[in-house]
């Protein structure tokens, strides 16, 4: 039984894999196969949307577990699941009309608290920027960390609307347009290369990850 | 409560909010701890929202509940969540394997879409463009192409084994993944600085509107 639900698996991923890549591949001019592969897409869309759902319903009830049985940091779920309950009873009271205006209480929440409270998450990220730099010239210096420190300095000075660093913005700007550009291309066609490699893995059978 | 009020309340929620975030500077604490609780909290609750309102009642409006829903539109419309079920099967030691079909559902499509994407989005356009830029300035884009090369090459591992039972990638690709690893770098230092000015800036963002509501502006 074991071995056929395996089996099972292997030809779903293949078969729908061929037919999606076949369908992508042939575009619109192929009429009812490409209808065919939309409606696949969309499917896998909702089931991973819905499977979204499965994992916030997750994280709410290992907090609820959390603070039934008062274990340490009760307080802090209690305080998670009230912003949740909090989000869904303003939305749900907004879409039965009894609380309203424009902007909506919902969307005033959205951008008052958690835009507020990301973009301040964000300004953190700072110190713990300008502090791990730092770090790394302070633990070890190696021929790649004085590059890369170097590299550093000449962008955040280049960027500087100060008069008399036209030679460190030319510096930066070569550097945007040939070295960088040239590690990101190189990073980015090497994730596209093992992508494919992963894709063309899957499609023929060889990777069957899925199983476990 | 008027809308008013609303709004200079979320102000100064969101000045709390900020300054219990900003605390995290100080080390780690109650109130920064406090502060991405109701964090993940309210994100949890827009996330519900907006995956419900955005994908999946619009899929059950578009197959469900349209007034000519057959069958078969009935059976479509209830075959992701029918595939839902079963991933959740997956938890199961017993019936795990019958979760194993809904995964490779979509390890399969997610594996074609993303081959199309990989080719068409990425290998074909930043292949083009690399090969384009010798074109227009033959210096800088020797080297861009020079760069582009030697990364690949340094993020490659095949190497052999010599007489002695070493495993040694050959002298070439020593040197072009040396230059590699020096462009790899680079690259990372530009994030790295493009990643400190953002943050610099959304903080000076952040500074602004701390001051801004001290001084009642």
């Amino acid at each position: 039984m074991r071995r056929l639900n395996a089996a099972a698996a292997a030809a779903v991923a293949i078969g729908f894999g061929l037919f999606t890549l076949v369908g992508l591949l042939s575009g619109p001019e192929s009429g009812l196969f490409y209808a065919l592969t939309t409606v696949l897409l969309q499917v896998a869309a909702v089931t991973a949307a819905a499977s979204i759902l499965i994992g916030i319903l997750n994280l709410l009830s290992v907090h609820w577990t959390r603070l039934k049985d008062r274990r340490k940091g009760w307080g802090y779920s209690l305080l998670l699941l009230l912003s949740t309950l909090l989000v869904l009873a303003l939305v749900a009271l907004e879409r039965l009309g009894v609380v309203g205006g424009s902007p909506t209480p919902s969307s005033i929440l959205f951008e008052s608290v958690q835009v507020s409270i990301e973009s301040a998450l964000a300004g953190v990220v700072f110190f713990a920027l300008v502090y791990g730099a730092y770090r790394m010239m302070r633990r070890r210096v190696s021929g790649a960390g004085i590059l890369f420190t170097v590299v550093l300095l000449a962008l955040l000075l280049g960027s500087l609307p100060l008069p008399g660093l036209g030679l460190l913005a030319s510096v930066r700007d070569w550097l945007a347009a040939v070295p960088v550009s040239a590690g990101a291309r190189g990073i980015l066609l090497g994730i596209a290369l093992a992508t494919v490699v992963t894709g063309v893995r899957v499609l023929i059978g060889q990777d069957r990850s899925y199983r476990e | 409560m008027n809308l008013a009020n609303a709004d200079t309340i979320g102000l100064w929620a969101g000045f709390v909010f900020t300054l219990m975030i900003f605390s995290y500077v100080l080390g780690d604490n109650i109130l920064y701890r406090l502060a991405v609780y109701v964090f993940v909290g309210l994100a949890a609750g827009y996330i519900v929202v907006v995956t419900v309102e955005g994908v999946l009642l619009p899929w059950l409006q578009a197959t469900m509940f349209t007034a000519e829903a057959g069958v078969g539109e009935q059976a479509l419309g209830l075959a992701p969540f029918a595939l839902t079920l079963l991933l959740l099967l997956k938890a199961s030691p017993r019936l795990g394997n019958a979760g194993a079909i809904a995964l490779a559902f979509i390890v399969g499509v997610g594996a074609a879409v993303a081959l199309v994407g990989a080719i068409t989005g990425t290998l074909l356009p930043l292949a083009s463009a690399t090969g384009g830029a010798v074109q227009l300035d033959v210096l800088n884009g020797f080297l861009l192409f020079l760069g582009v090369a030697s990364t690949l090459v340094y993020f490659q591992y095949l190497a052999r084994r010599d007489r002695a039972g070493a495993v040694r990638r050959s002298l070439v690709v020593r040197t072009v993944g040396a230059l590699g690893q020096g462009v790899v770098i680079i690259t990372l230092a530009a994030l790295y600085a493009g990643a400190v000015l953002t943050s610099l800036t959304i903080f000076s963002e952040r500074v602004a509107f701390i001051l801004a509501r001290m001084t009642g502006g």
